[in-house]
């Protein structure tokens, strides 16, 4: 009997040094950033080429963590191995109603989005059951904002989900463009107006006419670790994004050199992404009532905040 | 105390997989886990048992099995054919060991975006890379066991005046079995793995999805227990099929003959 405990003592051992915690001891001024590429990310790309975190708060230590989608930052946040993060507001909300201790820190930019078709089709109402839409992830912002419309639309906002394609933009903007049987891509800058000015392609609904409204599309998450341990990284944290932002507003050529750079593009495609009139950086987080509602009545979320300080920090900017 | 006695009968498996179920809740109970990474036992059946009465998962499943057993079939056929031959040419032997030798290290995931360029997006895809990944290793195995057949056997059928069909089905198969069941369980692991990582890719192609797209959906909604529901789905096909399958085909064919 003996053996049995000192094997059943050891698997235990096993599985939970799998979850073992790479300590950041509270107090000292660390910060874990998941760090992404595109247009919608500048501000995050301006603040770490100028060294906006580090002038705003001396002696940090910055690690910038690749990422290649928000399941992967949400994760990498439940396994406390992120301490901020940039999303569209609906997988935050997941993130949230599934117990995540994490809120809204910052707005950050506004973006043109939406769903890119062949030509041959001119309307959701024609996507039939044989046409794929590619699109990054089922739960991300471009598939509810396409619920949004089928809702809107048909009245049943699960109407196109069996013909959903989780692709990344790249890999969508190639299926589309190859003549595959993806016609459709529910994309972002750049990848939106490069396909919409290949010949045969077209723009059936965008972001803001899905949405009924403008709205934030991504937002900066930190977690209650950092904002409550931390407090002076985390106003750093914040202050960076918000001169950085500023900095875009006000000089948007210099920063186009900046981003240009990091992005490998050229400047005055960068400068007319950065200056198109839908394209907006701010700090204040739109429409998080709307997509919390949306997203309750329809069932991916199993509950709803009673006020708004439930899913955004103090000091934080918001409207609705 | 006969303890040891209980682990070295056929049934072992069900005890320590008994242990580690035991193993998971107390760690999920008694350490500081999030529930999030490391979900309990309850928290997994109920999400299973949700899926089955109000979800598809059983469809699903059932979806992933039949393009893993296409999948499967089409392999082995062209595994025979193709191992055969190698084993009658030496030129196609030689031919054969190339397309190995280039394809095999070759994870069907990487030859995404070449697959969605050349046969799209739907099930003809996920067939394809399940074909991929089955087909290599069971060549691999197909002509080990066909070069282990003993010399003097194949002079038997000489003996009898086999032609090649006849020493095909005579000679080769019953005598390579047991290689040719390793290479099947090989590629029935291997479908498993090319058709879920495809099926997460994928998404639903048109119809409810397999099991695969409901683990993903599972994660980007951040269901934890639903993740490891889908998993568990996996793991008890696999043993049924380990067991009962396999199982069976061993005990009335080489176990029988003697032969493994």
């Amino acid at each position: 009997m003996k053996k049995f405990v000192i094997i059943l003592s050891m698997m235990a051992l096993l599985l939970t040094t799998g979850c073992a915690k790479t300590e950041t001891a509270g107090g000292e001024k660390t910060i874990r950033i998941a760090e992404q590429y595109g247009i919608a990310y500048a501000p995050v790309q301006i603040m770490k080429a100028q060294g906006l975190l580090e002038k705003n708060c001396p002696g940090i230590d910055i690690s910038w963590e690749q990422m290649s989608n928000t399941a992967a930052i949400r994760e990498a946040m439940v396994a406390d191995r992120l301490d901020a993060g940039f999303m569209a507001i609906p997988p935050f909300l997941i993130g949230w109603d599934n117990g995540m201790d994490w809120k809204i820190a910052t707005g950050l930019s506004s973006v043109p989005t939406g769903l890119v078709t062949k030509t041959s089709i001119s309307g959701l109402a024609e996507l039939g059951e044989k046409d794929r839409i590619a699109l990054p992830q089922p739960g991300s912002v471009q598939h509810i904002l396409l619920a949004m419309a089928c809702d809107r639309d048909f009245g049943n906002p699960q109407k196109l989900d069996n013909n959903l394609l989780t692709l990344s933009h790249p890999d969508g903007m190639n299926a589309l463009l190859s003549g595959s049987d993806v016609t459709a891509h529910f994309t972002s800058t750049p990848y939106l107006e490069k396909e919409l000015s290949t010949e045969g392609f077209h723009q059936i609904l965008s972001g803001n006419e899905a949405f009924g409204d403008e709205f934030s599309f991504i937002v900066g998450v930190t977690t209650k670790k950092l904002h409550d341990q931390n407090p002076q990284v985390y106003a750093a944290f914040n202050q960076s994004v918000a001169e950085a932002i500023t900095f875009i507003n006000d000089h948007p050529q210099e920063a186009a050199i900046i981003l240009s750079e990091a992005y490998e593009l050229p400047e005055a495609e960068v400068l007319a992404y950065l200056s198109a009139a839908d394209t907006k950086y701010s700090t204040t987080v739109k429409g998080l009532q709307t997509f919390s509602d949306f997203m309750l009545k329809t069932g991916y979320l199993k509950k709803s905040y009673e006020s708004p300080e439930a899913v955004v920090w103090e000091h934080t900017d918001y409207e609705d | 105390m006969k303890i040891k006695a209980l682990f070295l009968k056929p049934y072992s498996k069900y005890i320590w997989i008994a242990l580690m179920l035991l193993a998971w809740e107390l760690t999920a109970k008694l350490a500081l886990v999030n529930p999030l990474a490391f979900p309990s036992l309850e928290l997994i059946f109920t999400a299973l048992i949700d899926s089955i009465i109000n979800g598809d998962i059983l469809l699903q499943m059932l979806f992933s099995l039949g393009l893993i057993v296409i999948g499967l079939g089409i392999g082995v056929v062209l595994a025979f054919l193709m191992s055969f031959l190698s084993v009658v040419s030496p030129v196609f032997a030689s031919f054969t060991d190339t397309c190995v030798s280039i394809f095999h290290p070759l994870p069907g995931i990487a030859l995404l975006p070449l697959i969605i360029l050349w046969i799209g997006t739907g099930s003809m895809a996920i067939l394809f890379i399940i074909v991929h990944s089955v087909l290599w290793p069971m060549i691999l195995n197909m002509t080990a066991g066909f070069k282990a057949i003993p010399e003097v056997y194949k002079k038997i059928g000489q003996n009898y005046e086999f032609n090649t069909f006849q020493s095909i089905l005579r000679i080769f198969i019953p005598a390579s079995l047991s290689y040719l069941l390793a290479g099947l369980k090989i590629g029935w692991a291997r479908g498993w793995r090319a058709a879920i990582s495809a099926e997460m890719i994928f998404g639903a192609s048109g119809g409810i999805g397999g099991i695969g797209w409901y683990i993903f959906n599972k994660r980007v909604f951040m269901d934890t227990a639903g993740v490891y529901a889908g998993l568990l789905i996996i793991i008890a096909v696999g043993i049924f099929v380990e067991d009962f399958v396999f199982g069976k085909i061993e005990k009335n064919t080489i176990n029988k003959w003697g032969v493994a």
